[in-house]
């Protein structure tokens, strides 16, 4: 009869990582230790081959010096900007494959508007429009003509990439605005980035300990209190050492800063609002969803509108990060692949209905890692490939394994 | 009062006609004695009229406390600014309600609201769909089979909560082949067959070997069209 909810103690491995995933900070789990298995490996594990091997002149701790942490974070953040945005749309149970190539088309026309002598504000307002229209135009196709959403994308992947040709006959265009190189180069002085961690640091704690005591004041049951502190200690301890790791290079840079800000307003959105709720529940059972009375079809407009704008987003940072717009850097390249890997090997379903945007900007740091580690060490175009294959298959099938347990199966 | 029936004696799909699913081609709703008219789903659940499906339409990966207030959720006051779907939810009052449902059918198995359904008993999910259309100012519930694929335990659970439905001023329409079920928690019996009303029975006057024959043959000259 009544199946009990705890854990219990002949439970396997398995079970009790499947209980795991369950709980609201778990998922962060595996993709974490993702995390730290690649650099430890990159930052200490190999060094310490080298100075055991006496090779002096190979010495490789550059890995874990702060000067690599920054560009890995800068090199991240356009993977991890499109990986929040189809993150979006996996929680749906639809995908999107031409975020990349929406980037690029996005990217151009930036470069294209401020060679013309538009403003740089005004010029990027302009592009995040056009992404969002040609996200939206992608999910009306989905939503009201019925095609699965693979093939409204390939068929966008295909269509965008010729249009970025289009408007960039060269393929290739320096970006000099200033407001759009700013994006990426101006630095928040260290004192003031020191700040913003503590008021972030400040305010999660906050909220954490308000609703803690609002559930005591409503008779809820209450998260135990080692949970709690130990989400505050994490969340400062994480977010002092990264400002501290960027400080002791460069300093924290905008773009980092726009990053986690628009990702915190779509995990908000995505966890905290009935239009959240509504993607979670499409996600996991549309039947359901549309019975209860939801606009499955306007949902899935909205979200694949989402992601146009995080690819236009994406391709705005590209633009400022490189100082110019390519169609290898973004239609052309692996950056589709890199972004789709990133939100998966955070932990989001391809099935829909589970997943964080949290998880998404993880995903991309590991990404990012391999790919700067593997570069580091010298390995060759081919090695990276295959290895970056191999962690994205590690990734879904750690999905699958925690997804087919009895009753979490569908 | 039960609907039973034959398969395909029209049992569903005489609810669905009740939910508004299906639009009905003739034929008058009665309501509380008044007249009522059922064109789509809103205007039967604005009438307190909530169905529990046979799939139960329950997102798996969402907690007891979000299944129940789907597509009704609370959202917390003071933000009219923004449009209501990207207002913040108020979960927490989402919890005291999904408790206060899963408190009044005394679903004792089930220890936290904020559990996945994904990982909850046939019985529990069954339960956790009837305290959904409960909670939903309902004045009638209709339950399409809740029982058909469950064990015996979980059975037992669930005609616990229909019991408990009706001890507390729900009009339940309780649709089923298991005639023990139906004896156990019924007033009335409404035999269906080929999609006509067979009969009407009072189930302290009647025994399960008449309503399977009334099931199955219908009664001699009797039938009525509905």
């Amino acid at each position: 009869m009544g199946q009990k909810l705890q854990l219990k103690p002949n439970q396997s491995l398995l079970d009790r990582f499947r209980a795991m995933r369950e709980t609201r900070f778990g998922a962060f789990v595996p993709v974490l230790f993702a995390l730290a298995a690649i650099w430890i490996y990159f930052g200490l594990a190999l060094p310490l081959v080298d100075l055991l091997t006496g090779d002096e002149e190979t010495f490789r701790s550059i890995f874990l010096s702060p000067r690599n942490i920054y560009n890995l974070f800068m090199q991240s953040a356009v993977i991890a900007t499109l990986a929040v945005g189809i993150t979006i749309v996996l929680l749906l149970g639809d995908i999107d494959l031409s975020a990349a190539a929406t980037a690029g088309v996005c990217a151009a026309l930036l470069g294209v508007l401020v060679l013309a002598g538009v403003p740089g504000w005004l010029a990027c307002l302009m592009v995040i429009g056009v992404g969002i229209v040609m996200g939206a135009a992608q999910g009306l196709l989905v939503a009201y003509v019925g095609i699965p959403s693979f093939v409204v994308t390939l068929a966008g992947l295909l269509g965008y990439q010729g249009l970025m040709q289009k408007i960039l006959p060269t393929g290739n265009l320096n970006v000099g605005d200033v407001f759009v190189r700013g994006i990426a180069r101006v630095l928040i002085p260290d004192l003031w980035g020191l700040l913003l961690g503590l008021v972030c640091i400040t305010a999660f704690a906050f909220l954490n300990l308000r609703k803690q005591a609002q559930r005591r004041a409503k008779g809820l049951e209450l998260d135990s209190n080692m949970a709690l502190w130990g989400q505050v200690v994490i969340f400062g301890v994480l977010v002092m050492a990264v400002i501290f790791t960027l400080n002791a290079y460069r300093s924290l840079p905008l773009l980092l800063v726009l990053l986690v800000g628009i990702t915190t307003l779509l995990g908000w959105i995505t966890t905290s609002t009935p239009f959240g709720r509504s993607l979670f529940a499409v996600g996991g059972n549309p039947e359901s969803a549309r019975r209860v009375g939801m606009n499955v079809r306007r949902l899935r407009v909205a979200a694949f509108g989402i992601v146009g704008l995080m690819a236009a987003v994406g391709g705005i940072f590209g633009a400022s990060r490189f100082g110019s717009v390519s169609y290898t850097a973004f239609a052309g390249g692996s950056l589709l692949l890199e972004a789709i890997g990133a939100a998966v090997i955070g932990g989001t379903s391809l099935f829909g209905g589970r997943g964080s945007v949290w998880n998404a900007i993880l995903g991309a740091l590991v990404i990012g890692s391999l790919g700067n580690g593997l570069d580091l060490t010298g390995a060759s175009a081919a090695d990276k490939l295959m290895v970056s294959g191999a962690i994205l298959i590690l990734a879904v099938s750690i999905d699958a394994a925690s997804r087919s347990g009895p009753g979490g199966g569908q | 009062m039960a609907l039973v029936g034959d398969n395909g004696a029209g049992k569903s799909t005489l609810m669905k006609v009740f939910a508004g699913a299906h639009i009905a081609e003739e034929g008058r709703f009665f309501l509380d004695g008044n007249e009522v008219t059922i064109g789509n789903p809103q205007d039967a659940t604005a009438l307190g009229i909530q169905i529990v499906y046979q799939d139960l339409a329950l997102c798996e990966n969402l907690d007891v406390a979000a299944n129940l207030s789907l597509g009704a959720e609370p959202v917390k006051p003071g933000w009219g600014f923004i449009p209501r779907i990207l207002r913040p939810l108020d979960d927490l009052q989402m919890e005291v309600t999904a408790k206060k449902a899963i408190d009044s059918l005394e679903v004792r198995t089930l220890q936290s609201v904020r559990a996945k359904v994904g990982g909850l008993s046939g019985g529990q999910r069954q339960a956790i769909a009837i305290a959904r259309a409960v909670g939903a100012k309902s004045s009638v519930v209709m339950l399409d089979e809740p029982t058909a694929a469950l064990g015996v335990a979980q059975t037992r659970q669930v005609l616990e909560v229909v019991k408990r439905l009706r001890d507390t001023n729900h009009a339940v329409v309780y649709i089923s082949h298991n005639m023990r079920d139906i004896f156990e928690v019924s007033d009335r019996i409404c035999v269906l067959r080929h999609g006509g009303n067979v009969a009407t029975f009072t189930t302290a006057e009647t025994d399960p070997d008449e309503i399977v024959a009334a099931m199955t043959r219908g009664l001699d000259g009797a039938k009525t069209a509905a």
